[in-house]
């Protein structure tokens, strides 16, 4: 039974990381139809500024976020002003190929700026275990759960009520008709860019203080991509609850099947799930007029 | 009087080339691929070795992508299977290369039909995320399928002969590569002309539109899918015989980028432009590596330390700035400028 909650625990953890992940991917995909193929390179980058900060000005973890949000949401602003702006209006084939070409370009700049080495990244948060329920935790691990929570609320609250959020359904929902009703489409694509990076740095610090600060950490993007389809990939709140049904499953796989199952069990479980819905388990099915 | 170049009947318009100066050139370029050995060093030949490999999977994967518009991220995967399929017959079970290496492209074919079927439903987004996925099922597979694969060990790839001479390395290798990649051109080059190539181009353009005209989907899909597969797995036992110890580092997430990278710098759906795309790509490291010499100071190991990282930032600025400034690729360079030099000083 212990073993079986160690799992459930452990699976919470990763799958909260995910869950933060998949929600930056579908952020971005719902306002402008684009999966953005560099996301798990903004989440490494972000955490690395993040490690920088810690490094020079000593921040706790509150302080640390409110730094590194507004910074990563600048940074988000920044790359889709260069890269993804000027294709508007490009087959989404070729902005897709743009996003991945992004991402190369991320993962070897913060590779060669911070060095090969891993790196542990606390912010100040104690390494005590604290038990819930009889089940023991990090101090860290349970404010990456939390985190999760806190955003998809604020999530939900912001696409439910906020003038932004409202735009950015329109945009998402038809991008002429929204133009029509004096909606700026570009500034809700720039603004989604902005919004996905915040969630990134979220993700980022919270999975280096969970786990490492390596230069793989960008591959945690792709390794979310199973909660983006299982979540549809237009439904933000959908990946992220996808994301931490993802963790279970990876974690009890390992756990009860074994043979390393935790690295592709999720893998698995897109190309189940496209089979039988190809438009995700919670994403809206396109009707197509030929 | 005539008054321009007419093509008359179907036979002309499908033919693959009428103009004899593209004749007289492709001739003098064959001539000169035969005469390479000659003419080059060792590490020059080696260098046009991983050129033409690049060339033969480039052409497979632009069967797939650019004329059936199928995206495809899982490269790596395909490249894997080929090469672990040629590698494992020739060593562990002592196959001849000369039947190992096109069962190593079957192998591949029939592993493509384990992710095409499930994706005949999608498109776009959703399958360029499952081939992903489907490559790393594959090298997680490879990684811990030990008894065939040996695991992490890798193989050492030994022992290809073919009429005696080993295959491994130097012209004879050469030769092998250049036929191999002659024959794959020459493949496409031909199904693109015929009916399967042109239900591809139907399915890419549109496909619930091809379907309603009667195209099959499911068959030309999964025929894509196969035949693409097929020469990517062909690639794939070259690379393994050109490296000679295979091990699943070689086939990571970077190897199916620079495959869609290939096709996108030569111009998507043109086979001319995925040769061109493959050449330009792999000698772009070269490149990158004679320019960095001339930058650093002597002994700096900058470069070595951070080689694949500096690689993929000049991949990713090279895709980014074809895809924003030449979506036509490499190939739409050459026409502009073939039109600029036939038109001027006229604008067209």
């Amino acid at each position: 039974m212990d073993f079986f909650l160690l799992l459930i625990s452990t699976g919470l953890v990763i799958g909260a990381s995910y869950g933060l992940i998949a929600m930056g991917f579908a952020l971005v995909y719902k306002a402008t139809g684009v999966v953005n193929f560099a996301h798990g390179e903004l989440v490494m980058l972000t955490a690395y500024i993040a490690f920088s900060l810690t490094q020079i000005f000593g921040l706790s973890f509150i302080p640390l976020m409110l730094v590194t949000i507004p910074i990563s949401m600048v940074l988000g602003l920044t790359l889709e002003r260069i890269f993804i702006r000027p294709m508007l209006g490009e087959p989404v084939f070729s902005i897709v190929m743009v996003t991945i070409g992004l991402a190369v370009i991320l993962r070897g700049v913060t590779i060669m700026i911070w060095g090969p080495d891993p790196h542990n990244l606390t912010a100040g948060v104690t390494r005590d275990v604290i038990r819930v329920f009889g089940i023991p935790f990090y101090a860290a691990q349970l404010m990456s759960i939390a985190a999760l929570a806190i955003c998809t609320t604020l999530g939900w609250a912001f696409l439910r009520f906020s003038r932004i959020g409202i735009s950015m359904r329109a945009v998402a929902s038809h991008e002429t008709a929204a133009l029509l009703v004096g909606i700026s489409v570009s500034r809700t694509h720039a603004m989604a860019w902005a919004l996905s990076s915040g969630l990134a740095a979220v993700a980022g610090v919270l999975f280096a203080m969970n786990f490492k600060l390596a230069p793989d950490l960008w591959f945690q993007g792709l390794k979310s991509f199973p909660a983006v389809i299982l979540g549809g990939l237009d439904s933000i709140l959908g990946a992220a609850f996808a994301g931490v049904i993802i963790g279970l499953i990876e974690n009890l796989s390992q756990g009860y099947i074994g043979q390393g199952l935790r690295e592709i069990s999720g893998f698995i479980v897109i190309i189940i799930v496209l089979m039988v819905r190809p438009y995700g388990l919670f994403g809206d099915r396109d009707i197509e007029r030929v | 009087m005539r008054t321009g170049h007419f093509k008359e009947s179907t036979g002309q318009l499908i033919a693959l080339t009428d103009n004899p100066t593209t004749k007289a050139w492709v001739a003098a370029l064959v001539v000169a691929l035969l005469a390479a050995p000659l003419l080059l060093g060792a590490y020059e030949l080696g260098l046009l070795v991983t050129v033409l490999i690049a060339v033969v999977g480039g052409v497979g994967l632009n069967l797939l992508t650019g004329t059936t518009g199928l995206i495809s991220l899982g490269q790596a995967g395909f490249l894997a299977v080929g090469a672990y399929g040629n590698a494992v017959l020739m060593v562990d079970y002592g196959w001849p290369v000369w039947l190992s290496l096109p069962a190593g492209g079957v192998i591949s074919a029939l592993i493509s039909l384990l992710v095409g079927i499930p994706s005949l439903r999608l498109k776009g987004l959703y399958l360029a995320i499952t081939t992903l996925a489907f490559s790393f099922i594959v090298s997680h597979i490879i990684l811990y399928a030990e008894p065939i694969t040996r695991g992490p060990n890798g193989i050492f790839v030994s022992g290809a002969e073919i009429f005696g001479f080993n295959v491994q390395k130097g012209p004879p290798l050469y030769f092998l590569t250049l036929f191999v990649s002659v024959a794959v051109v020459l493949l496409a080059l031909n199904l693109q002309r015929s009916r399967l190539g042109r239900a591809w181009l139907a399915i890419r353009d549109h496909d619930i539109a091809a379907r309603a005209m009667g195209i099959d989907l499911t068959r030309y899909k999964l025929l894509a899918f196969m035949i693409s597969s097929f020469i990517v797995g062909l690639a794939g036992g070259l690379i393994s015989l050109q490296i000679r110890f295979i091990n699943i580092d070689v086939f990571g997430l970077i190897l199916s980028i620079e495959a869609l990278a290939i096709i996108i710098l030569g111009g998507l759906g043109s086979i001319a432009g995925a040769i061109l795309g493959a050449i330009f790509l792999t000698l772009l490291p070269e490149v990158i590596r004679i320019a960095f010499n001339l930058v650093l100071e002597p002994g700096s190991s900058f470069y070595s330390t951070y080689v694949y990282e500096i690689r993929g930032v000049v991949y990713g600025f090279v895709i980014v700035a074809f895809l924003r400034f030449k979506p036509d690729g490499l190939i739409g360079l050459w026409r502009d400028s073939k039109k600029f030099w036939s038109n001027w000083p006229l604008a067209y």
